[in-house]
């Protein structure tokens, strides 16, 4: 896997999470996508062996930008990184269907990363769409102020409504179009709660090694009993494609 | 870094198993996708794709993988679609290179019916024979874990496969009594070594993260005394395979005595380019041919390794 190496531009305090951006006038980066990340080291680190996938959470043609919690080693050396190594865009962003009416966009914790690029892109298309974000707790929830119309949930009840972020989002009937990232859980949650052949992509939050196919460890399960790579075949699913 | 066009006139071929390759570099097995060869274009001498076994396996259940320092373990369980699939897409493997095709049977005689299937295949160089995947428990732990059961299926495979080169793919455990009982049974060359067997813990959940094979630089040390020392004990060639993450890395195992060299883990996390980059750069620096360097360790050889006295040796041919 080639890697970029690009500086830190900025680097934001959101709560208990951090935004760094960085310049990217390589491929052009598409809603959904993912970056394998980390923090410059030569030729690679040996500990963190491993790159850290994270969605994109914005693109304005010339600056990207990555949301992520500090949950160890790797992202903790990322945090104080002044340069960091990239590749490519990769994965399969959300398929965005413009005509299908109104959008739900549902993001829980770090999985909110997404959305914003997500709402850029529907934004410029014309596609009106109402976001919901569900948090632990007011700690994590502080990414909500980049979101100022979302309704907003926490599990502890310390900010918004209390509760998930179906409770946030109560009925998503009506919604012509589904958009979801966050855990597992989350997800298999949204996908019952939306009404049968509504259109409603999942992106699911899975470790990866390589990023491009070939270790095979960030496999979900699939209708029909099989494992596919959501590095290659997602990290955005049809939810009904996926087996849970 | 050295610009491509100063390194052309360094000679990077060699020929393993009578098979001319451009490079000395090859993908271990199950380590690059279809996806990923537009990456690997140019770098390697030879392909080699995922293991095939005789009918689709949907892999292990995930989490299976974890990380650990300089390394991962990992605990796939040869997902694949199955030989027939395999065949039927094997031409978007083709970068106009040689291609080796690694498989794996539960049983001695599903090993055999894959190298029959894979005998009349012009598009096939080579097959390496998965001896050693941790992850798969076949017909019990001890199948090809000892010299008798490799010996029993590299011979059945031998016969199987046709005029085709075999590789027999070793496990560290017990790889000098192996990679003799393998050459014995007609074993045209050895690849060394697999990764080893380890085990990762969650202490906060008390679980057991993932318990499989471990690779990565961590184990490259292991990997260099095992193509060390089984290339002083055998004729056929060796392919070295663990933990390469440099050039000088690819230098080191082909000194140990490899042949070619597998580039497997460290391909997630750097660019292989940059591995065929750094050993041609080596070999520049020394004035060196590919093709001139394995087995070339100058000094004494320290002697007894597994009870073998390695100055003792009859001369090899290659």
């Amino acid at each position: 896997v080639k890697f970029y190496r690009v500086k830190v531009e900025e680097r934001t305090q959101l709560g208990s999470y951090i935004l760094l951006h960085y310049r990217w006038d390589g491929t052009p980066i598409q809603p959904g996508q993912f970056a394998m990340v980390r923090a410059a080291g030569y030729p690679a680190t040996l500990d963190p062996f491993l790159a850290r996938p994270f969605s994109f959470y914005d693109y304005d043609g010339e600056v990207a930008s990555l949301l992520f919690e500090v949950r160890g080693r790797g992202t903790a050396l990322l945090d104080l990184t002044p340069t960091m190594e990239v590749t490519v865009p990769l994965g399969k962003g959300f398929g965005i269907e413009p005509g299908l009416g109104r959008a739900a966009l549902l993001g829980g914790g770090i999985g909110v990363a997404p959305l914003k690029i997500l709402g850029r892109r529907l934004d410029a298309l014309g596609v009106p769409h109402d976001v919901f974000l569900g948090f632990a707790d007011a700690g994590s929830s502080v990414v909500a102020r980049e979101f100022p119309d979302a309704e907003v949930a926490t599990m502890d009840g310390s900010v918004g409504s209390h509760g998930t972020v179906l409770d946030a989002a109560g009925s998503l009937e009506g919604y012509g179009a589904i958009y979801s990232c966050g855990p597992n859980p989350m997800l298999a949650a949204v996908k019952l709660a939306a009404a049968e052949n509504t259109f409603c992509q999942l992106s699911v939050e899975e470790r990866m090694g390589c990023g491009n196919g070939s270790c095979n460890w960030c496999v979900v399960p699939v209708r029909g009993g099989n494992y596919v790579r959501s590095c290659i075949e997602g990290p955005v699913f049809d939810a009904e494609v996926l087996a849970w | 870094v050295v610009a491509r066009d100063e390194m052309s006139t360094v000679d990077l071929a060699v020929e393993l198993c009578g098979i001319p390759l451009r490079t000395p570099l090859m993908p271990a097995s199950g380590t690059l996708s279809k996806e990923a060869l537009g990456e690997v274009e140019g770098v390697y001498g030879a392909m080699l794709p995922k293991t095939t076994t005789p009918v689709a396996r949907t892999g292990n259940p995930p989490p299976r993988v974890a990380e650990t320092p300089a390394g991962m373990v990992n605990s796939i369980g040869l997902q694949n679609p199955g030989v027939e699939q395999f065949l039927r897409s094997l031409d978007s493997f083709d970068l106009g290179i040689p291609i080796f095709v690694s498989v794996a049977g539960d049983t001695t005689v599903e090993f055999a019916s894959l190298c029959e299937r894979l005998s009349g295949d012009d598009r096939i160089s080579a097959v390496e024979l998965n001896l050693s995947c941790p992850n798969v428990e076949c017909g019990g732990l001890a199948f090809c874990a000892g010299p008798s059961s490799v010996e029993e299926v590299v011979a059945i495979c031998r016969d199987a496969v046709g005029a085709k080169p075999i590789l027999a793919k070793l496990t560290n455990e017990g790889v000098v009594e192996n990679a003799r009982a393998a050459e014995a049974a007609g074993a045209d060359g050895l690849t060394v070594m697999n990764t080893i067997p380890a085990l990762t813990i969650d202490a906060k959940a008390r679980k057991v993260l993932v318990r499989g094979g471990l690779s990565g630089p961590a184990i490259k040390p292991v990997a260099l005394r095992a193509v060390y020392d089984v290339s002083g004990v055998v004729n056929v060639p060796v392919v070295g395979s663990g933990g390469v993450a440099s050039g000088t890395d690819v230098a080191e195992f082909m000194l140990a005595g490899a042949t070619a060299v597998q580039v497997g883990t460290t391909s997630f996390v750097r660019d292989p380019q940059e591995i065929l980059d750094e050993f041609t750069f080596y070999l520049e620096q020394n004035g060196l041919r590919a093709a001139e360097l394995t087995g070339t360790l100058r000094g004494p050889v320290p002697t007894v390794t597994n009870g073998l006295d390695r100055n003792s040796l009859r001369p090899k041919r290659r």
